[in-house]
């Protein structure tokens, strides 16, 4: 464990250990870690919180599902209605608001770690389109909400889903080209990617570049125009303001 | 491209080699016309700047490009094209056209294509294709159909072999009236030729040593004036008799 050098005397160095659970949890009692909640959940704050000092991982059953309902951090099997943790972190139980009729307590898992915001089915994001193909666009979420994200997370916008009009009638190349900013509403999609969809007027592209290498100004919901050049290209623009 | 105002009179530089910086209109003292700009040519405010370097060409009423001959292709809407297969998706053959991306041919271009009689191309296969749409940025279409949906003279190219030019000659072999050194070599042999846009084409005769001849007189052909090309094709044809 200490490297032993000629003509030096013994350093000490910080070295790591592996515990079991057990171990983690004797060490926990002895020097208690404050309990730092992620910011995210301001809402949350209002309610009681009381999170436990036992660490759960992934798997963990947490509940049954007739008991406890599944919040953030958990999911319910539905083969056999019991509640198990999605994530390493600790249990937390959320006791129900007096007027909601089903009485029923939400166990969440709090991570231990503060991530970045993670996209949810609904929020607005921000992606900056990377490849256009045919049928479809793909695009690199940059910000959730008005928040950056902190990890990789990639979308697509699929033909059907870039107006709400005329839908098989689009022309990915008309309303997106690499390297734009689009303002896109989520959802969940497929294994790969989210699905973006620019379906609205507030939704599209909100900065683009021109062939000359101008920022362009819109001009109309179809068509931007550069300033270097006075060209004029299009794209399908999100309306952007009052 | 287009730019608004315009001059009569065409520029001075036309049908000379043109080099990148070369300015050769200037629209502040014309009147209100169009003209169109093709490939090579680009507008900075009120001059028309040469982009490639090439030949300068004008053909009325207003249209100016530059035109240069590379080994390197640049896809465009219209082309036919000579293409190998690379690889096979479940929509698209992946066909490698010596541009600077693969391009898609969907599996259902053919003439009386459906899901039931795809065609099995494997890798290696030579075809004559159309460009459908070349945009920036996106992967090149293609299709074996002409226009309207009939076949017409796309598809594979079985035997034969494919040389490799240049744009230049491409533009050459295929122009109106015929390239001379087609008609001097079609009058003695009897070959098919199918010339692609992007630089390469492909000749099939009965016999092999004809292929390579034909393949070797139009290669070498393009770096050869005029004269040179008859006292080169009298001697080629004489030794063969």
């Amino acid at each position: 464990v200490y490297p032993k050098e000629r003509g030096t005397p013994y350093k000490l160095l910080p070295f790591v250990v592996v515990l079991s659970p057990a171990a983690i949890e004797v060490l926990e009692t002895l020097f208690p870690v404050p309990n730092s909640q992620p910011q995210s959940r301001k809402k949350d704050r209002m309610q009681e919180k009381i999170a436990e000092e036992e660490m759960v991982t992934p798997g963990e059953v947490l509940g049954k599902g007739s008991e406890v309902k599944a919040g953030r951090g958990a999911y319910i099997a539905p083969y056999n209605n019991t509640v198990y943790a999605s994530l390493t972190g600790r249990r937390c139980i959320v006791p129900s608001s007096p007027e909601s009729p089903d009485q029923r307590p939400t166990v969440e898992v709090i991570g231990h770690k503060a991530h970045g915001p993670v996209p949810e089915p609904g929020c607005v994001v921000i992606a900056r389109v990377t490849k256009v193909m045919a049928r479809m666009a793909s695009a690199d979420i940059m910000c959730v909400g008005s928040k950056a994200v902190r990890e990789k997370f990639s979308g697509i916008i699929r033909q059907q889903d870039v107006r709400a009009t005329e839908i098989d009638k689009v022309d990915m190349h008309t309303s997106f080209r690499p390297g734009d900013i689009v303002k896109a509403s989520l959802s969940l999609g497929d294994a790969r990617a989210y699905y973006l969809s620019t379906a609205q007027n507030e939704l599209g592209v909100v900065s683009a570049e021109s062939m000359a290498g101008g920022t362009m100004v819109p001009i109309s919901w179809t068509e931007m125009q550069c300033p270097l050049t006075g060209q004029i290209e299009q794209r399908k623009v999100a309306k952007v303001g009052a | 491209m287009e730019a608004k105002p315009s001059s009569n009179l065409s520029s001075k530089f036309v049908d000379q080699v043109v080099v990148p910086g070369d300015v050769i209109l200037d629209l502040s003292s014309m009147a209100n016309q169009t003209i169109k700009l093709g490939g090579g040519l680009r507008q900075d405010g009120d001059s028309i700047s040469v982009m490639k370097a090439g030949t300068l060409r004008f053909t009325k009423p207003n249209k100016y490009w530059v035109e240069s001959s590379h080994k390197r292709y640049v896809p465009c809407a219209g082309d036919n094209v000579l293409g190998v297969v690379v690889d096979t998706k479940p929509e698209n053959f992946l066909v490698d056209i010596r541009g600077p991306a693969l391009a898609f041919l969907p599996v259902l271009a053919f003439e009386g294509g459906t899901r039931r009689n795809i065609p099995k191309f494997e890798v290696g296969t030579l075809l004559y294709v159309r460009v459908v749409n070349a945009n920036t940025g996106m992967n090149p279409e293609l299709s074996c159909m002409d226009a309207s949906g009939k076949a017409a003279e796309y598809g594979v190219l079985k035997e034969g072999y494919m040389f490799e030019s240049s744009t230049g000659l491409s533009r050459m072999l295929l122009s109106s009236p015929p390239y001379p050194v087609l008609e001097a070599l079609g009058k003695k042999l009897s070959f098919e030729i199918a010339v692609g846009i992007n630089g390469c084409f492909w000749v099939n005769a009965s016999q092999s040593s004809t292929v390579i001849l034909v393949g070797n007189a139009i290669q070498k052909s393009e770096s050869l004036s005029m004269v040179q090309q008859k006292i080169y094709l009298e001697k080629l044809l004489k030794s063969i008799q």
